[in-house]
């Protein structure tokens, strides 16, 4: 059995204090998210253009890649592609090189995150620093974020501050937020002063103009992309969007699904490099065109990276993001792993939901993730040989009237023995959690033959 | 094959050219008074000053940068005031020498009366990394360039503006709430910010 | 005042007619009450709601064209469970079935019970009385597939006036009508979720059973029995919570003859 969100599994969200923290935690964005979108009366007409803009630019992706890229170069960036996540990885390293860049400073990027940047920079000695607080915190406890937007929020504050005890020697049980993050501030300054390149993410690129677009809260993004000399940034090719009029449409939902803040406090548009620096743009494909040209889920290309569906999706509040095993967990790290993951883990996870539906209502453009996790579930990657005989079984059984009936008078007869815990029951695992319902008496197919019956 | 024709080989193959553009979006109609644009900042933990006639903008500036250190100010600034205890951002510095800098002075331009962001380009901060390194950041707003939403904000961008190579929209002073979704201002950049009204800005 | 005789088949699922019969009984006389003449045909089974969620096409197809064809008479067809209900209105389509015109109608006519009550008789007051504290659990599949409630995700640009089930439930009378925290959040049960996943399934569940307690509810209702089986199971293993009991038990109780 696989471990993915499995009781025995370490990467689940410990039970207890933990847990209760996490999922008040991430619903509190939620709530925020509530709120803020209920004061814009044309929330849900917005989501329908964010949506409708966004099928256009897949429809013509190619066309808009090369917009894109003629205009950034024409701004005086250089363009680079690369296949997959190792080759994205080499070209940074290989402008890192070129120059004798040493030390690094980079902001969030989901991509990095799925190509394995860090690691792979770090293996050829260079010294990366995420400067993004969450990030830093999961860095410096060497493990993925948890979230996309709020990477260390499986952390408690003494956790973290721990980690800060052990690495940048605060105080022992220091663990107020507003000094740990004081703390961080004044140990990233100086490394944010010294760094010789700074790597950064895209939200957004606008083909019009070859205009990259960065949202941050923190600053941190800004500063690794103003202070050193080189600047690359990393995008997926779906990040491209046409003109800069359709910028308004996500800059209006993308905070707000996200924090519940109306805007990020920073929305940086970057157009080439700055007098005397150098802009790399990575775009990386690593399953994207693949996906695109899958017509049942290319939709899922649509995602701003938002999180909304992480904060409203009940299954990720309570196992937590780890679970997921994936640098993208909840809602839409489900329905893009079993296209975009190397790991076989990922095709398993469009299991992992309830479908509630309540991620494909929060999102804001319109994906209908658990319509396309019911749709991964179809391909039946997850299933193994025994799995589908027990279902062709099953479905000879449910499929008969005199199967169903006789299936369930046994199961009348064994009840008082299944509804107690012993090894070897057959609903032992329904049991873990919960008990039977209390005897059910005769089926209703019996009971009507009785009530019709006798007034006949 | 390269890399670059390889991806969009299969890309085209899988652009269906079909769905058009939906057009432009048609907003609800909302307000764009600064009051409106004060009370979204103040949401987002900025602090609205004024508005004030440029006239006293010497006063007040004098009165929000009192006993802060250094002071520098950005190109646009300096006409609209007399001396004070602040400095013009000299001209070919490296961003590296204004680590030190306490507040800084910069002439915005668009507000956003839903978000409480302002438009900060190129030319009114020639020094990139300057409004993230201050401690306590200054925008200088005209009050009629608030505009009610992002789709009007954009609109009103210079038709030039992404050839400054950088353009911000900042909305509030710098913030995380990476640790247990405690906010905090001053992740990074400014710990403040605070966005003066003019009613009369040259 | 003698109300026009509506012929309805009724579609029991098959657990609800293994393990739930009481509320097919309900549902059969609630039915009855407000003028159906009700058909039952008791060769129904499954409608594949299990395959379709596990991705069983082909096991589900055949269940889809079995159900369709028992019903293929029906002019509307009711069943006590929403999830069911919705698995035929919107899966159905997706299985590859190429379903005709018939077909498809039946697909559109097959209703919730709530929601026929409401939406095809316009009846929401049917005498019913249950002088008791009452928990809504809005089930999800219901909520958001079926718009028996208003999600709380959505937007409304005016307010919108009470869905389906708050409705019925606001006129039966003596009925003390309460919401949890997070109205609308899921019980964890999802199907073979529960079984594949019962650690996050279990946790959920036992944060809704908590919700419910906190509105010490004697009654926790919903017009999906899964939900309700599911979150039984958890408030007996914890000791905590309302009852279950499922919107169309409540409906039939106290009505006349």
């Amino acid at each position: 059995m696989s471990e993915l969100l499995d009781a025995r599994a370490a990467t689940l969200l410990p039970d207890g204090e933990p847990l209760r923290r996490h999922d008040a935690a991430v619903f509190d964005l939620r709530r925020r998210r509530d709120a803020a979108v209920a004061a814009l009366p044309d929330f849900e007409a917005l989501r329908t253009h964010a949506q409708a803009i966004k099928t256009h630019t897949l429809d013509y992706l190619d066309a808009y890649l090369e917009r894109f890229e003629s205009q950034a170069a024409a701004a005086g960036a250089v363009v680079h592609w690369a296949e997959d996540g190792a080759a994205h990885n080499d070209i940074v390293h290989g402008l890192l090189r070129e120059r004798g860049v040493r030390r690094v400073v980079k902001s969030k990027s989901m991509l990095t995150e799925e190509c394995g940047l860090n690691p792979y920079l770090e293996a050829r000695d260079l010294e990366v620093v995420d400067t993004d607080l969450g990030e830093r915190i999961v860095q410096l406890g060497q493990e993925l974020p948890s979230h996309i937007v709020v990477p260390a929020v499986h952390r408690s504050r003494a956790e973290i501050g721990e980690l800060f005890h052990v690495h940048m020697q605060t105080p022992s049980g220091e663990s107020d937020p507003v000094r740990l993050t004081e703390y961080a501030r004044r140990d990233l300054r100086p490394r944010f002063l010294a760094a010789e390149a700074g790597i950064t993410g895209v939200n957004f690129a606008i083909a019009e103009t070859g205009t990259i677009v960065v949202c941050t809260n923190e600053g941190n993004a800004d500063l690794g992309m103003s202070l050193p000399p080189l600047h690359i940034a990393s995008m997926g090719i779906e990040k491209v969007i046409p003109t800069l009029a359709d910028l308004a449409t996500f800059l209006r939902l993308l905070a707000r699904s996200a924090t519940g803040q109306p805007i990020t406090a920073y929305t940086s548009l970057v157009t080439g490099p700055r007098a005397g620096g150098e802009l790399h743009i990575v775009l990386v494909d690593n399953g994207r065109s693949r996906l695109l040209a899958n017509s049942t889920h290319r939709s899922s290309l649509a995602c701003i990276r938002c999180g909304a569906c992480l904060n409203t999706c009940p299954v990720y509040r309570r196992a937590g993001g780890h679970a997921y095993g994936q640098a993208v967990a909840g809602p839409i790290g489900a329905v893009l792993a079993p296209a975009l993951s190397s790991q076989a883990e990922g095709r398993r996870l469009p299991l992992a939901s309830t479908l509630c539906g309540s991620c494909s209502a929060v999102c804001p453009v319109r994906i209908d993730l658990h319509g396309q996790l019911l749709a991964w579930r179809r391909t039946r990657a997850h299933a193994g040989a025994g799995e589908r005989v027990l279902q062709r079984a099953a479905a000879v059984v449910l499929g008969r009237a005199a199967l169903l009936r006789a299936a369930g008078a046994l199961v009348r007869l064994c009840w008082p023995l299944l509804a107690r815990r012993w090894p070897g029951n057959p609903l032992g695992v329904w049991l873990l959690g919960r008990q039977l319902p209390a005897h059910p008496g005769a089926s209703f197919a019996t009971r009507y033959r009785r009530l019709k019956g006798s007034k006949r | 094959m390269s890399a670059r024709d390889g991806v969009l080989a299969r890309v085209r193959r899988a652009a269906r050219h079909e769905v058009s553009h939906p057009g432009a979006f048609e907003p609800a109609r909302m307000d764009s008074g600064w009051e409106r644009f004060a009370s979204t900042l103040h949401a987002v933990g900025g602090e609205p000053v004024g508005p004030v006639q440029s006239g006293d903008l010497s006063w007040a500036l004098s009165e929000l940068c009192a006993d802060a250190g250094r002071v520098v100010m950005g190109p646009g600034v300096a006409q609209s005031l007399g001396p004070g205890p602040w400095e013009e951002l000299p001209e070919g510095v490296s961003p590296q020498s204004l680590a030190d800098v306490a507040v800084a002075l910069l002439r915005g331009s668009i507000g956003v009366a839903e978000n409480g962001a302002v438009a900060l380009d190129g030319r009114h901060a020639p020094v990139r990394a300057l409004p993230y390194l201050c401690e306590r950041l200054i925008l200088l707003l005209e009050t009629s360039e608030i505009v009610p939403d992002m789709h009007q904000a954009i609109a009103r961008m210079p038709p030039d503006a992404t050839r400054f190579h950088h353009f911000y929209w900042i909305s509030g002073p710098s913030k995380t709430a990476d640790i247990e979704q405690t906010l905090v201002l001053g992740a990074h950049g400014p710990r403040s910010l605070a966005v003066v009204g003019i009613r009369d800005l040259q | 005042m003698r109300e026009p005789v509506v012929d309805v088949a009724l579609f029991i699922p098959c657990y609800v007619d293994q393990l739930a019969p009481s509320v097919g009984l309900a549902a059969l006389r609630v039915l009855e009450h407000v003028g159906c003449r009700v058909h039952y045909d008791p060769r129904q089974t499954c409608c594949g709601q299990p395959f379709i969620n596990t991705g069983a096409t082909r096991e589900a197809a055949r269940l889809a064209r079995a159900h369709l064809a028992l019903f293929e008479k029906a002019d509307a067809v009711v069943c006590p469970s929403a999830s069911c209900v919705s698995t035929v209105r919107h899966r159905y389509a997706e299985l590859g079935l190429e379903l005709g015109p018939d077909a498809q109608r039946l697909c559109a006519r097959t209703f919730e019970l709530g929601e026929f009550l409401v939406r095809e008789l316009d009846r929401s007051e049917l005498g019913s009385r249950f002088p008791h504290r009452v928990a809504l659990l809005q089930s999800c599949h219901g909520l958001r597939e079926l718009e028996l409630g208003h999600p709380s995700e959505r937007v409304y640009a005016t307010r919108p006036e009470p869905g389906v089930t708050e409705r019925l439930l606001r006129a039966v009378e003596g009925l003390e009508l309460v919401w949890p925290e997070r109205p609308d959040e899921c019980c964890g049960f999802g199907g073979a979720f529960s079984v594949k996943f019962p650690e996050v399934s279990t946790r959920m569940g036992r944060d809704r059973v908590r919700a419910l307690a906190a509105t010490e509810a004697e009654y926790v209702t919903g017009s999906d029995v899964s939900c309700l089986l599911h979150l039984d199971g958890v408030a007996r293993r914890e000791g905590l919570g309302p009852r279950p009991i499922h919107l169309a038990e409540i409906l039939a109780s106290g009505l006349d003859g």
